[in-house]
């Protein structure tokens, strides 16, 4: 529904939106830097136990015998439980594509190092700890595949055996007849580039409270869930519960970026706690199953792909080959990873054919799972790499190669090669203004005299757009049958005139609430403060996803001001009832209900909402005595895919482009950003501040991304990167802080014109950055090609372009 | 990430520590600060049947001048040191050394003595203190015993203390006049363990270098000297030439080098050259600028 939406700030029912694109202070920043916020972990119920998991060893194992009798006779310890346990109570883990799920914990054979084994709940954590020591498990260990290109060969080792393979799937899209554009192409670069698994590491791991009520055979979790109503579906189907028999409950949590999983885990305590009798079992990962076994990492790529252009360098054809590792099973939506780069395949360039060999392969390490920009960031690199390589084949400016093949402003919207529409943008404005900003031919000039001395000097420049307001069509090449993503609120007005707010989701730190109450402040003229945003679970919630996929800020928007205006119109006949006036010609304004040019027809919100919930006596006979209403939201005119993938999917089109300058230490191999322009346009920002710390925040995990972060794992599959000292995060001393501008192309299609930005500068930064570093080496004739752009690994490229000049001398 | 069980005991004497050493028969460990080994217990790498704790000793938390010396009190805290005027202006090798060490919640609890005891081999602390020619003061039940700093050391992560003794006292020397000390490492991230690190110390008279100490970190299991760099530089006036010579002598100096994700073996060796090139030019204008 999104008939009556305010689609500009200006439509919004007041003189001057005093909150809404303003930078408003969080509402939910109190709670938080007072400690007052629920965490999981704080969380304590009567009777609570606390669960540990027993994990795999070895990457690849038979279980040849499990006794768990010493671990059961410990005192305090109240419940234990295996495979065996799983395979007679659950079904297999959901799977995209669907069919390739295990139980949650390991039967007959372990697939990863990490995976769950058997788990305890005892009294406390560290005597479930200590239980785990005493449960004995007889692994017989077979031969892993841990490389992706081993696991596609005959003979390799089955991680299924029924399945015969070890590819999930193996699909050519041919979007445009892209063969005639690489065959009539002046020119076409090529790139083999490798992205290693890195992935979300949020403050908080994941944690849960499992109770059983053994009365009703109803379940409750409260946890640190990203999306409450999602997973209880999940839920219900591995514990095979109806739906309307669990209640998950979202706590405020530290962070997700896609990271917090929790499936394994809230299925492990609930069936430890349905063992106990009921009792409620908390489990809380700690930070090394989370980096080991947790459904924190992703994108583990092989990349071969290629870009036809015209000797103009006017782009004709793009063709990009993945081979996509997805560790031990599909468990974790990382085959949605390798789909949604269909959303903006092409970036912001016009290229009319495209095409995509995806593959899909399961090997002996962890499932990946979403992070923060969910496949699109890989994507991006591997583009902006093949345009930076054309620029530097054919003598153009990267800068100026890009504006030749920008989408122009006013060809929007834009329907790119692979389906999906671009709703607005002005992707020129926004390389002016970064070049501007950044001074750039003074960079240049700078470059220049830096190589004259012997310094490895880079810039870095690419432009790319960031896919907002997910929608599930946009992942049907993997299996995924829906097409649209509700999200509801429920507004109601008491009899003091305040608001509350009930959503689907709880704290995760972008800043939704405050959203919410800036829009409702604004839409009845009341006081920030007067607005009070209630998280409810996931039975209680009108139909919600949650967080997740540049997408909330929009579709929450929809949704409080879609209940909103029906708020409105129970106040405007409860008011025009009152002041005997036609409903047509009552009007709210600034908040109050009034008649125009009828001096005195006026009463306030509060007054009206006071008569509806007071004075039954004083309203329409026909009309509720509520001044509540709900509005579930969707994006409008999505369309279901074709059999290529085809379909209007994400809504909007952010746009941002990034200028870098860096610095590469010759002898050591040590980059230092030392220079960070951004031109960002995500629409019309409801908060800027919130818009500014998404980008900072992308802009940390993009850093990391490009010169940091990258999960290991040796040749037998074991995990080499299983604490933070060596799985490695930047800190503060890392990452710039970059010099930002807002460009504004308002979405036509979304309310207020606002469009997603919640990944923000992860779509951009670790190209940027990376396109920097080739950008210092392109005069040695060596580039880059993996990631993260280690010292170790810059260090080997300057070596072998010092041993190939000696060579060639 | 929680330690299996354990006792605890926090002695309020040294005596009284080395008397629970002894009678655990080897399997107690010692926490001072707690950076290494409360990570080790939580993982379960660490099973120690008992916990002395040193934190209510008495008098271990000092920096003093003594007999000529900076004495340190083995649980004084690397933030302690790290603000001390007196090393500070007498050996700020010691000072620029602890500014590189984790971050400054690890140098507020971690301690001068526990970085020692722990001996890891991409720590600081143990290559200054060779460096340094530094002594370290042990307490046993025999009594007490002096070890130089280049004994201290055998194999990573181990020390020459024995089971029932506690080191109680760095003992380091003043910076002598004249003399230029330079401490670099490269590490992926500020406050990481060292790739490879260098240590370096000059002394300069008359135009001429009169003595040299480079020891590397990082790059082997235990603190490395590069004896031939320190040898090829007796006499050599500073510059260029020689400490390039010196840095190629650093980068064979590792017999054993670590290799590991982040760095190879190679890398490791190569890296070494580079800070010890870098290490004595820093040294020498530092040593130029005192005298």
């Amino acid at each position: 529904m999104t008939g009556g939406i305010p689609k500009t700030i200006a439509d919004l029912p007041t003189s001057k939106a005093r909150y809404i694109g303003e930078r408003v202070p969080r509402v939910e920043d109190q709670m938080l830097v007072s400690g007052r916020a629920e965490f999981i972990d704080n969380a304590t119920l009567p009777g609570m136990l606390h669960g540990a998991i027993l994990r795999s060893p070895f990457a690849h194992a038979r279980i040849v015998r499990i006794d768990t009798s010493r671990a059961r006779a410990l005192p305090g310890v109240f419940a234990v439980v295996t495979g065996e346990d799983a395979r007679a109570t659950t079904a297999p883990l959901g799977t995209i594509p669907d069919g390739w799920g295990v139980h949650c914990l390991a039967v007959d054979k372990a697939r990863f190092v990490g995976e769950p084994v058997a788990a305890v709940a005892a009294t406390s954590r560290a005597l479930a700890e200590d239980a785990l020591e005493q449960i004995d498990v007889e692994y017989e260990p077979l031969p892993a595949v841990v490389d992706a290109f081993e696991a596609l060969k005959p003979g390799a080792p089955l991680l299924l055996e029924e399945k015969g393979s070890n590819v999930v799937l193996h699909k050519q899209f041919r979007w445009g007849d892209v063969d005639a554009a690489f065959r009539d192409a002046d020119r076409v670069v090529r790139e083999k580039l490798r992205w290693n698994r890195l992935g979300a590491n949020p403050m908080e791991t994941f944690g849960v409270i499992a109770q059983w009520d053994p009365s009703e055979a109803t379940l409750t979790c409260r946890g640190s869930y990203q999306t409450q109503g999602y997973m209880a579906l999940g839920i219900s189907a591995v514990l095979q519960i109806p739906a309307h028999k669990v209640r998950v409950i979202s706590h405020p949590h530290g962070g997700s970026f896609g990271g917090k999983g929790g499936m394994r885990g809230t299925c492990i305590a609930a069936m430890l706690s349905r063992q106990a009798d009921g009792r409620p079992v908390k489990w809380i990962e700690d930070r090394m199953e989370y980096l080991v076994g947790g459904a924190g990492q992703a994108w583990d790529r092989h990349y071969e792909a290629a870009l036809a252009l015209r000797s103009d360098g006017r782009f004709t054809g793009l063709h990009v080959t993945l081979l996509d590792d997805l560790g031990g099973t599909p468990e974790g939506a990382g085959a949605i990873s390798a789909a949604k780069p269909l959303a903006s395949f092409t970036g912001c360039y016009t290229i009319p054919v495209a095409a995509y060999d995806l593959t899909l392969v399961l090997t002996n390490k962890l499932p990946t799972g979403p992070y923060r920009g969910m496949g699109p960031p890989p994507h991006n690199w591997v583009l902006e790499h093949l345009v930076d390589t054309a620029a530097r084949e054919l003598g153009i400016d990267p800068g100026e190669i890009r504006r030749r093949n920008f989408i122009a402003k006013d060809r929007f919207p834009y329907e790119i090669a692979t389906g999906n529409e671009y709703d607005s943008g002005d992707y020129e404005a926004a390389l002016d203004r970064v070049l501007e900003m950044s001074d750039y031919r003074r960079l240049r000039e700078e470059q220049a005299q830096a190589r004259a001395e012997g310094r490895l000097v880079g810039i870095g420049l690419v432009s790319t757009i960031e896919p907002g307001v997910f929608d599930w069509n946009a992942y049907a090449i993997v299996g995924v049958p829906m097409t649209g993503v509700p999200e509801g609120a429920t507004v109601s007005i008491d009899l003091f005139g305040k608001i509350v707010v009930k959503v689907g989701f709880s704290l995760e730190g972008q800043g939704q609430y405050t959203v919410a109450a800036q829009l409702l402040a604004d839409y009845f003229g009341v006081e920030l403060g007067d607005v009070r945003v209630v998280a409810q679970d996931s039975l209680s919630a009108p139909p919600h996803f949650g967080p997740g996929g540049s997408r909330l800020g929009v579709a929450l928007t929809g949704a409080v001001l879609g209940a909103a205006e029906r708020v409105k119109a129970k106040l405007v006949r409860a008011a025009a009832h009152l002041l005997q006036a036609d409903p047509g010609v009552v009007v709210l304004r600034d908040g109050r209900l009034e008649v125009p040019g009828v001096p005195g027809a006026e009463m306030t919100v509060a007054q009206v909402a006071a008569v509806m919930l007071t004075r039954s006596d004083l309203l329409p006979p026909d009309l509720e005595p509520s001044p509540e209403a709900t509005c579930v939201w969707t994006a409008p005119g999505r369309t279901p895919a074709d059999a290529d993938g085809r379909a209007k999917s994400y809504l909007t089109a952010a746009n941002a482009c990034h200028i870098v300058r860096v610095e590469i230490d010759a002898e050591t191999g040590q980059v230092t950003i030392d220079g960070y322009w951004i031109a960002d346009d995500c629409g019309v920002r409801l908060n800027p501040a919130n818009v500014e710390g998404m980008i900072q925040g992308g802009v940390a995990q993009g850093v990391g991304a490009a010169l940091l972060e990258e999960y290991v794992y040796d040749a037998d599959g074991q995990p080499l990167t299983s604490t933070f000292a060596d799985y490695l995060l930047p800190t503060i001393s890392d990452v710039p802080i970059p010099e930002t501008a807002a460009i504004v192309t308002p979405s036509p299609f979304t309310p207020l014109g606002a469009k997603g930005v919640g990944e923000g500068a992860m779509h951009t930064t670790p190209a940027a950055v990376l396109c920097a570093i080739n950008d210092a080496l392109a005069p040695l004739g060596v580039q880059a090609t993996e990631t993260p752009a280690s010292p170790h690994r810059l260090w080997k490229l300057l070596e072998s372009a010092r041993s190939h000049a000696k060579s060639n001398r | 990430m929680k330690p299996p069980p354990f006792a605890y005991a926090a002695p309020r004497s040294v005596a009284d520590a080395t008397a629970l050493l002894r009678a655990s028969d080897g399997d107690a460990k010692l926490l001072a600060g707690g950076q290494s080994l409360l990570p080790l217990l939580a993982m379960r790498l660490a099973r120690p049947s008992l916990l002395v704790d040193l934190g209510r000793i008495a008098d271990l938390d000092y920096v003093r001048e003594d007999d000529g010396m900076i004495a340190i009190g083995a649980m004084t805290t690397k933030t302690a040191v790290e603000r001390s005027a007196l090393i500070r202006t007498r050996q700020p090798l010691l000072h620029d050394a602890t500014r590189l060490i984790g971050h400054p919640q690890i140098r507020n609890r971690g301690t001068v003595g526990g970085s020692m005891a722990q001996a890891d081999p991409a720590a600081e602390y143990p290559a200054v203190a060779v460096a340094l020619g530094a002594t370290l003061r042990l307490a046993g039940e025999r009594g007490e015993r002096s070890v130089d700093a280049a004994a201290f050391f055998p194999s990573p992560f181990t020390t020459a203390l024995e089971p029932s003794e506690i080191l109680t006292e760095i003992r380091v020397p003043m910076r002598a006049a004249g003399s230029g000390w330079s401490v670099l490492e490269i590490a992926r991230r500020h406050g990481d363990f060292a790739l490879a690190g260098a240590v370096v110390m000059l002394g300069i008279e008359s135009g001429r270098i009169a003595s040299a100490r480079i020891v590397l970190f990082g790059v082997a299991p235990v603190p490395v000297r590069v004896s031939a760099g320190e040898a090829a530089l007796l006499g050599e006036s500073p510059g260029r030439p020689a400490f390039e010579h010196a840095a190629a002598c650093a980068r064979d100096a590792v017999s054993e080098p670590l290799s590991d994700p982040h760095a190879s073996a190679a890398y490791r060796c190569h890296l070494a050259g580079v800070l010890v090139g870098r290490g004595l030019a820093e040294a020498a204008a530092r040593a130029e600028g005192s005298s």
